[in-house]
This record gives C-alpha cells, structure tokens and sequence, in this order.
C-alpha cells in the first residue's frame, strides 16, 4: 500500500477512503496474528544519502527508533537480528548480497506504515530497502527474484508455524519534484493492481525501470515494493482494498491484499 | 535532465542532517557556499530555491523536498500533514 497520506481537507472523500483502505489492511495483518512483518520500502535519502547508495539493504538491529519526519512518533519497535541475520546469509548464496544496516531511523517510508498496521510496534520488523532514490535503481527483475529468495528462506529455513507478512510500502503513480509533478497515471496504476491481484505479478518484472519512470515517475519506482512483495506470493490473487487517484496528493494512493 | 553535481547534494544532504550549519548557511551562506565549491551557476540556483530552480540544477527530488523544508522555516515545519490521522490512531487504540 502507499506510504504516506497528506492533509485531507483539499479532498476530504477521498482521503477518507484512502483512510479507511489503510486501516483496513492494519485489522487484516492484525487478524493474522504475524510473528514478524516485512516491510520492503525505500529511504527517502535520510538514512542512506548520496555518499553510498546500495542497491538492497536489510535492516538487522534488535530495535528502530523512526526519524520523526512528518511528525511520525519516535516510538521505538523492536527489530528482527535473527531472522534478518539469517536472510542476508541465505540471499548472499543465492546470487544477492545485500547490506546490512545496523543504524536506522526509519522515516516516513517505513515508520508510516508501521505506525498504522503495527500500531503500538507490537510485531516485529524486518526493515527491508529497495533503493529506487539511486539514480540506478536495481532492475524489476532482480526485485521480483529477491522477492523469490525471501520466499524460499522462509519455506526452507523457517519453522513452519512461524507466520509472516509482507507489506510492499510506497507508490504509485508520482512525479515528485518533476516537471510533471500533479500527474497521476491512473492506468498505469491500475494495470499494477490488476495484475498482481490477478496473479500475474511475474509479467512486472518484465519492465525496466526507464519504462516505470516514464510511465509512474521517477518516485513512481516504488512500485519496486509491491512487485517484491507479489513475488513472496507469486502465484496467490488477491483484491485491490482501495485506489484512489489523487492530483490533490500529487499520487495515485492503493492497497491491496495477496493471500497464498 | 542531468543530475546536480555531488557537491550540491552534499551541501543539502549536510544541512538535512547539521542543524549548526543550517543556522551558519542562514547567516554566512557565501561562505558555506566556498566550502562545498558551489560555482557561481549553482549559487544563483540555489539562493532562488525555488522548485523551478532546483529541478534546473538537477537536484535530486528528495533533496529538493529537504532543501525546500530548510528555506521555508529552517527546519521548523508547520503542523504534521499526518496530524489528523495520528490523532485517529490514538483514538482506536
């Protein structure tokens, strides 16, 4: 679902869907009862600036206490060493090495979403960065085969009683900070939700990520998130909870749920 | 549209993150300017600070957003746009 919500008075019926949407998806992941959640977003250049920028990068500390932009709580919740410690590891022999962050403050990408399905951080979080902020972004198709590779270490290296969920957080549509900034590509979101709530997640990794900017933005790659995410669950069809196209918030603002 | 050179977003990735070289960048910006080697091209951009002129030097937009936020209030921002939403997540607890 996307990562961030703005003031609702400009369009108040919409907000309240999208409002609505969210909490929604907080009482489903709340109704599953998970033992951890993963939420693959990116850092708006706060934590992981200009001076060193990787592509995939994991966050392995026992405890994240948020930035505090947009004037999300610094309330601190708990960290997942163990699991994370243990994904890098399995993904490093799969073909992915990806970075270990230790020090994180997580801003509005991640401590927005958490704060409204986690509320009160009571399950633990794997923080998990797709870096689209780099100017060269990792490809859809290596996102979609990372995806791939959490899906088999949780079957392979986990106990099967251990529940998890994954939240792509961030998109869609957008052109922060563009020329076209206020565009909203209403198709091209909707050609995403449809595909991954029908079960064809796989045919996004088919894009480039020039075909994504051109079509969503360059702050449109995070759609990377949700393709990610559809990939923990490649085949599983799902429902789109909310979409809204929304100029006012400068985004095209949706969530939806995959079950396997 | 070509990216900004590093020392541009080095400077606006130092003032997101040194509240001492905000306050330094308000009073002495020329010499702050000196210090990261910002030409004479850049400084005219970003001294107009506008979206217009940010996005002509190529700024990266989330550096765009903070060097905006910095120029508008330096670093004091209004209320949160998430403040009627915090406060309905209060309630549901």
């Amino acid at each position: 679902m996307s990562h961030v919500v703005f003031e609702p008075e400009k369009c108040p019926d919409k907000a309240a869907r999208v409002w609505a949407g969210m909490r929604e998806i907080a009482r489903r992941i709340h109704s599953l009862d998970p033992d951890l959640l993963i939420i693959a977003t990116n850092d708006h250049l706060n934590n992981f600036t200009l001076a060193l920028q990787a592509p995939f990068i994991v966050g392995v500390a026992d405890e994240y206490t948020p930035l505090g932009d947009m004037g999300i709580p610094k309330s601190p919740f708990p960290g997942s060493r163990e699991f994370a410690d243990g994904f890098v590891r399995f993904a490093a022999g799969a073909g992915f090495d990806v970075a270990r962050a230790e020090e994180i403050a997580p801003d509005h990408g991640l401590a927005f979403p958490n704060l409204v399905v986690n509320p009160g951080g009571r399950v633990p979080v794997l923080p998990f960065y797709i870096n689209v902020a780099n100017d060269i972004p990792p490809t859809p198709a290596r996102v979609w085969a990372l995806g791939g590779v959490l899906r088999e270490f949780i079957t392979r290296e986990r106990v099967a009683a251990e529940r998890v969920v994954v939240l792509g957080a961030g998109g869609l549509s957008h052109w922060l900070c563009e020329p076209e900034q206020g565009r909203v590509n209403e198709a091209f979101d909707r050609m995403v939700i449809g595909k991954i709530v029908s079960g064809r997640g796989c045919e996004l990794a088919g894009l480039t990520s020039d075909e994504i900017r051109r079509d969503a933005g360059r702050s449109g790659l995070e759609v990377m998130h949700w393709i990610f995410a559809a990939a923990t669950v490649p085949h599983a069809r799902g429902e789109e909870i909310f979409y809204e196209p929304m100029p006012e918030w400068i985004t095209g603002m949706g969530g939806i749920a995959l079950t396997p | 549209m070509s990216p900004a050179p590093y020392r541009v977003h080095r400077l606006i990735q130092d003032l997101n993150r040194d509240p001492r070289l905000v306050v330094r960048f308000e009073n002495e910006a020329e010499a702050v300017f000196e210090q990261y080697g910002i030409t004479d091209a850049e400084r005219l951009l970003l001294r107009e600070g506008t979206p217009r002129a940010l996005m002509a030097l190529g700024v990266h937009p989330n550096l765009q957003m903070k060097f905006l936020r910095i120029r508008r209030a330096a670093g004091v921002g209004g209320p949160s746009p998430l403040a009627s939403y915090l406060r309905d997540l209060e309630q549901g607890r």
